[in-house]
């Protein structure tokens, strides 16, 4: 197998904080509204207490790019040498093609610029011998880069609950589901 | 473009412009496009993001009153602030920030940000006009000689300040005061006092092992602390104590994000935290558990400690009035005693109760008892003060030649008052209680409060009472704010002095957690017309002595860089092991350690140089000798109301910042959903939160996290919302904190509120 | 929620122009009988589309590079949409001004075939995996039920008397299969998946939903089944209609994304 990048969204791990969405932002000051990366609280029926887990979720990097195939301009190409979805903004016409068409959403609208834009793994860190600036900032190592040619964690799911099912994109994520504390709640209430 | 941005920041500034006006304006003319030098355009993926070396990189630290304090790495192109980082050279951020952390980078060209002095016509009009620094320091120099003149002293000037700036140059702010004369200060913390008296008690200081050693911890309890959200730091480290086989327990009234992801959770109820401890430790004691070798060789008092518990105290009772059945009460007190090394981080919410130093007390005392007290990975964590030993130059600023004030010494104590005694003096400053500040503000008499000025700190988001907050304003004669953002004070203020952003400063920070050592250095310069405080001092005094000669010590020119370096000495570079402060260039410095353990050598601060479970100390303070069961404080609403922490922000700071609300937009009140269903309340229904003393009118969200009889509220500012949690939570004192910092603690949980449908 | 003006009159527009031609071409060639005002039908059909192209322009932030939308027509249904309605428009207009007493066969034939490829196409753009209700053949469907209706009833400005009531009972058949597609489509969404029964509820939750139905399809069917011909007014009444139902498309799409952490 061919290198491919891949974020490991350690749900066991992850406190919600948002700091990788906001190391996001720090990165790339995206415009009023519009994230590459969002935490996404898990729903009561996934777990049991409101926001309490959560994913945290950007570009896919998906094996076969929905964003990629429908755009118009190939403004989209897949880097051979890591399979990151790269976005090229200056061949965007801003049809909005790519943002309707991402199941995952992560192709976003720049109102000022009037062009998509995603996350791009950072790949000119990856470049620089850096981690993408979310996982860097993760303080709780549970956002991490992983090659899925090397990646063989057992516990691992592509698609948890809480994250749809789409086979044929082959997204490049993988994750670790939350737990729950032993709940001890009070007896008088 | 030169001449557009001449054009429209003259246009905007121009006349009486109010400063909704003026940034409407803003907004209207692009307000990025109006600031010098086209600053944060949005990058985007391919423009411009090179790493080798396009960048000037500076060091930086977070100021704020959090465990953190991360040391922060600038990158700044073209003068302009680009992205930040957490410094890799620390082993306890590696690399990281938090969220708040990373909205630095927004902060200094916030488009809401304070930008010139300005003065208010008719305190929350939001009339301002602009002023320049001149005319601002004259309006304000001329008032203290008014005071002077009426008075023939300066107590009717008053200063707020606490931990909006830890930095320490920041310290001028006190400085300040003081080369003007004898003033009035509002004293004492409304952190942590009574947690900080209770372990000078048991331990003779505060003192927490480095958080770097929760791997080597084999139980871990985090009682009533919420890591997760207030130290995201540390939470590794936990992790990694439970990688390495410890158990986490979580215990707090709330399932906190951290109770998420420990083994397991107790939902103790509010202020029951103390009978909870002693409930274990009665197990402890019935089992045979109790780390006898320690207990003999390094501690006084634990018989008496024994016996209250044999006649006072059951596991029954203690699961009846905390709410954890006795059967997980006996099972984690036989595993936290059998485990060694444990350790309890005792948590700041905790103590803010009427019952909080003795709560606390309890704690420490299960820690001590089993042994766990001097040891690498064990310890009864609550905070530290080990490496803040700079030399206050900025603080210590002496008294004009004739200046009077309170006659006679009074002594000055402070969780942060690092000074020492001062010698005799034939004056001193008027001291005041911070945790009752409008209260003092409303019964100060000769001279009243006319002027108050305030720094590093937002009195109407975090002081108490906030209805009894306006009344006090409204007797002072003059307010000045010194202020990032026009925050809820600085509408109650008639004049606002722009301060510079941590970027656009020299400072220190150090940490009251960890054991890191941080500059900050000024990596942008000032935007605007902020200064930093020491600037605003100099500047104060030229003023000062332009109108009364020798009215103000204060050195009229500075250089800040400078006053930055007056801080260091030997002890500091001895400690980190550093050849000069120029060493903190090259990244942040850990203190040098004997031991990763506090009190590591079992030699201990009190009176007996023992832990002290029984505490003479304390009986003479007014409280039992013993860590004894104190009765909490009656409800006086049918629901206990929390205003904790969010994670988008610490206290007031960070969540108006447009960065930061695009992640939490509003603020809620949550609540159970049996508490509203019984109110008819669905979730997103706008409610009225209220109690005796005001209420808030806000949207409820329906969450499994609290139990049915509490409700809880974030404390947060939000950028143009009235939201205010201080509106229903009073001045109740905690039992302890007056030995350690001047001024009993804040029951800030105590607080009690109901909730219906509007 | 977006309305996706530009994509509402770009999408009705092409489709209305594709039924038209279409329908003149069969009813050139497929019956006998008058031919009616041809030239202005064609004419109207090429400005009908070309409009419909005018406006897919406002859709793009960047409409001076329309043009490269060509770069991509081996996998974006997109660039085929585009390519198609251009050259569909190249072909209608050719056809309007060579037409000599009738259309070109040819070329007719190759707009009606065209004209099907691009609703084709358009169906492909319009339902990507990221709208569970519409990755299906469902937009296709609608689609070519706008074309169905809007042709018979705007060609009936048109055709000669003599062909005015195989128009209206292909209008009273389209409008049949109209109703019940989309009655039908809410229902089938309301037994999916989340996102799936999300839109469904979003649609039936909708007076715009109703209004269509009733005033943009079982009306016009009851006038149809109780005049056997199309009076002046319905073909408004329809256009009104299908722009109706098409914003209520572009409104009511739900998004997978909207729904992640929640189950699906």
């Amino acid at each position: 197998m061919t290198k491919q990048y891949a974020f490991f969204v350690d749900a066991k791990r992850c406190i919600g904080c948002f700091t990788c969405a906001m190391a996001c932002k720090n990165q790339y000051h995206q415009e009023p509204g519009v994230h590459w990366r969002q935490v996404y609280p898990l729903n009561e029926e996934i777990y049991p207490h409101r926001e309490r887990a959560f994913y945290s979720l950007a570009c896919n990097h998906c094996e076969n790019p929905t964003c990629a195939n429908v755009c118009p301009v190939k403004a989209y190409y897949k880097r051979e040498e890591d399979g990151v979805v790269v976005h090229e903004q200056d061949k965007c016409i801003g049809c909005g093609n790519c943002i309707r068409s991402c199941p995952y959403g992560a192709p976003r609208y720049n109102p000022v610029l009037k062009k998509a834009e995603k996350c791009s793994f950072c790949y000119q860190r990856l470049d620089a011998g850096l981690k993408p600036a979310c996982v860097q900032s993760c303080p709780v190592e549970a956002l991490q880069i992983v090659d899925l040619a090397e990646f063989d964690n057992p516990n691992a799911v592509q698609y948890p609950a809480g994250f749809p099912r789409f086979t044929k994109l082959n997204p490049s994520v993988r994750f670790i589901l939350p737990e729950q504390p032993r709940m001890v709640t009070r007896s008088d209430v | 473009m030169k001449t557009h941005t001449k054009e429209c920041v003259g246009q905007a500034l121009s006349n009486a412009f109010s400063r909704r006006r003026f940034l409407k304006a803003m907004a209207a003319s692009g307000a990025l496009a109006c600031l010098p030098g086209a600053l944060l355009r949005p990058l985007t993926a391919e423009a411009g993001i090179v790493y080798e070396g396009d960048y000037q990189t500076f060091r930086n630290a977070c100021p704020r009153n959090c465990y953190d304090t991360c040391s922060i790495k600038s990158y700044v192109k073209d003068g302009v602030l680009q992205f930040i980082e957490g410094a890799q050279e620390s082993t306890y951020t590696r690399g990281g920030l938090c969220v708040k952390g990373y909205a630095y980078t927004r902060r200094p060209y916030e488009p809401t940000r304070v930008k010139y002095p300005m003065e208010q016509q008719g305190r929350g009009s939001g009339n301002w006009k602009r002023l320049s620094w001149d005319e601002a320091m004259d309006k304000i120099a001329r008032k203290v000689l008014e005071m002077q003149e009426k008075d023939g002293n300066l107590l009717g000037l008053g200063m707020t300040k606490y931990s909006g700036n830890f930095g320490i140059t920041n310290y001028v702010v006190e400085g300040m005061m003081s080369s003007l004369g004898y003033t009035t200060r509002f004293t004492g913390t409304p952190c942590w006092p009574a947690g900080i008296d209770a372990q000078n008690y048991d331990l003779g200081n505060m003192w927490c092992n480095d958080p770097e050693d929760f791997p080597d911890a084999r139980y871990v309890i985090l009682w009533g602390v919420n890591p997760a959200w207030c130290s995201v730091h540390s939470m590794k480290y936990i992790y990694a104590a439970r990688d390495r086989g410890a158990k986490i327990v979580a215990i707090d009234p709330v399932m906190t994000q951290t109770a998420a992801k420990a083994d397991e959770y107790w939902q103790v109820k509010t202020s029951a935290d103390g009978a909870l401890a002693l409930g274990m430790a009665r197990h402890i004691l019935d089992q045979g558990l109790v780390d006898r070798d320690w207990v003999d060789n390094n501690s006084v008092g634990f018989e008496e400690f024994a016996s209250y518990l044999r006649n006072n105290v059951t596991v029954d009772w203690a699961a009846e009035l905390s709410g954890v059945p006795a059967e997980r009460i006996k099972a984690v007190a036989e595993e936290f005693a059998t485990a060694k090394p444990a350790t309890i981080w005792i948590g700041y919410g905790m103590q803010r109760h009427v019952n909080g130093g003795a709560t606390v007390r309890a704690v420490d005392a299960l820690v001590a008892m089993t042994g766990n007290v001097g040891k690498v990975g064990g310890g009864a964590r609550y905070g530290h003060l080990q490496t803040w030993g700079f030399n206050y130059h900025a603080m210590l600023q002496k008294q004009p030649e004739g200046a009077k004030g309170v006659p006679g010494k009074t002594e000055v104590k402070g969780d942060f008052h690092f000074t020492g005694d001062q010698g005799e003096v034939s004056y001193s400053d008027r001291i005041l209680n911070i945790n009752k500040t409008a209260q003092e503000i409303l019964d100060a008499q000769d001279p009243p409060v006319r002027m108050l000025w305030v720094s590093c700190k937002n009195p109407f988001s975090q002081d108490f009472d906030r209805n009894k907050m306006q009344k006090a304003f409204d007797k002072l004669e003059m307010v000045v704010t010194v202020d990032n953002f026009f925050n809820q004070t600085v509408e109650q203020s008639d004049i606002v002095l722009p301060v510079t952003t941590l970027f656009e400063e020299w400072t220190i920070n150090a940490s009251y957690w960890h054991y890191w050592l941080s500059i900050n250095e000024q990596a942008i310069k000032p935007m605007y017309e902020a200064k930093s405080n020491i600037e605003i001092a100099a500047a104060l005094s030229k003023k000062m002595n332009e109108l009364s000669p020798g009215s103000c010590t204060f050195p009229t020119e500075v250089d800040t860089k400078e006053w930055m370096v007056k801080e260091f000495n030997q002890n500091i570079y001895d400690q980190f092991g550093l050849e000069s402060w120029e060493d903190l260039r090259e990244g942040p410095r850990k203190m040098k350690l004997a031991s990763s353990a506090s009190w590591s050598t079992l030699e201990f601060g009190t009176p007996s140089k023992k832990y002290e479970f029984k505490s003479e100390l304390c009986a003479e303070h007014g409280h039992k000798a013993l860590p004894e069961w104190k009765e909490p404080r009656e409800p006086n609403a049918k629901l206990r109301l929390l205003t904790p922490h969010t994670k988008f922000a610490i206290h007031s700071q960070f969540n108006n910042i447009d960065w930061m609300q695009e992640f939490n937009p509003r603020p809620y009140v949550y609540l159970n959903p049996q508490t509203a269903s019984e109110r008819g309340i669905d979730d997103g229904d706008t409610v009225r939160v209220f109690n005796d003393l005001g209420e808030v009118t806000i949207q409820a969200k329906l969450t499994s996290i609290l139990p049915a009889d509490t409700i809880m509220m974030y404390e947060a500012w939000f950028h143009a919302n009235p939201y205010n949690c201080q509106n229903l939570v009073d001045d109740t004192a905690a039992d302890m904190g007056s030995y350690k910092t001047g001024q009993p603690g804040v029951a800030i949980h105590d607080q009690f509120a109901d909730v219906a449908r509007v | 929620m977006s309305m996706e003006l530009p994509l509402v009159v770009f999408t009705v527009s092409a489709q209305a122009a594709i039924g038209l031609v279409a329908i003149s071409t069969v009813r050139q060639f497929a019956g006998h009988g008058p031919l009616g005002k041809i030239r202005q039908e064609w004419l109207f059909a090429a400005a009908v589309l070309a409009i419909g192209l005018l406006a897919s322009l406002f859709h793009l932030g960047h409409p001076l590079g329309a043009p490269t939308v060509l770069n991509h027509l081996g996998t974006a249904w997109l660039s085929a949409e585009a390519v198609g309605a251009g050259v569909l428009l190249a072909v209608v207009a050719v056809a309007a001004f060579t037409i000599k007493g009738g259309v070109n066969k040819a070329l007719g034939i190759i707009a009606a075939v065209l004209g099907l490829l691009v609703v084709y196409f358009m169906g492909m753009t319009y339902s990507p995996p990221s709208f569970p209700a519409y990755n299906n053949v469902l937009p296709f469907a609608f689609f070519l039920l706008t074309a169905a209706i809007l042709g018979p009833a705007l060609a009936s400005y048109f055709a000669s008397q003599e062909k005015q009531a195989m128009l209206a009972r292909w209008l009273t058949g389209a409008l049949l299969v109209g109703l019940v597609v989309h009655l039908l489509a809410p229902c089938i969404w309301l037994s999916g998946g989340t996102v799936m029964r999300e839109t469904g509820m979003a649609f039936v939750a909708s007076p715009l939903y109703w209004a269509r139905i009733v005033l943009g399809l079982a009306l016009p069917l009851a006038v149809m089944v109780r005049m056997k011909s199309i009076p002046v007014w319905l073909p408004v009444l329809l256009v009104a209609g299908e722009l109706a139902g098409r914003l209520l498309f572009f409104m009511y799409s739900i998004h997978t994304a909207s729904n992640l952490g929640g189950i699906y």
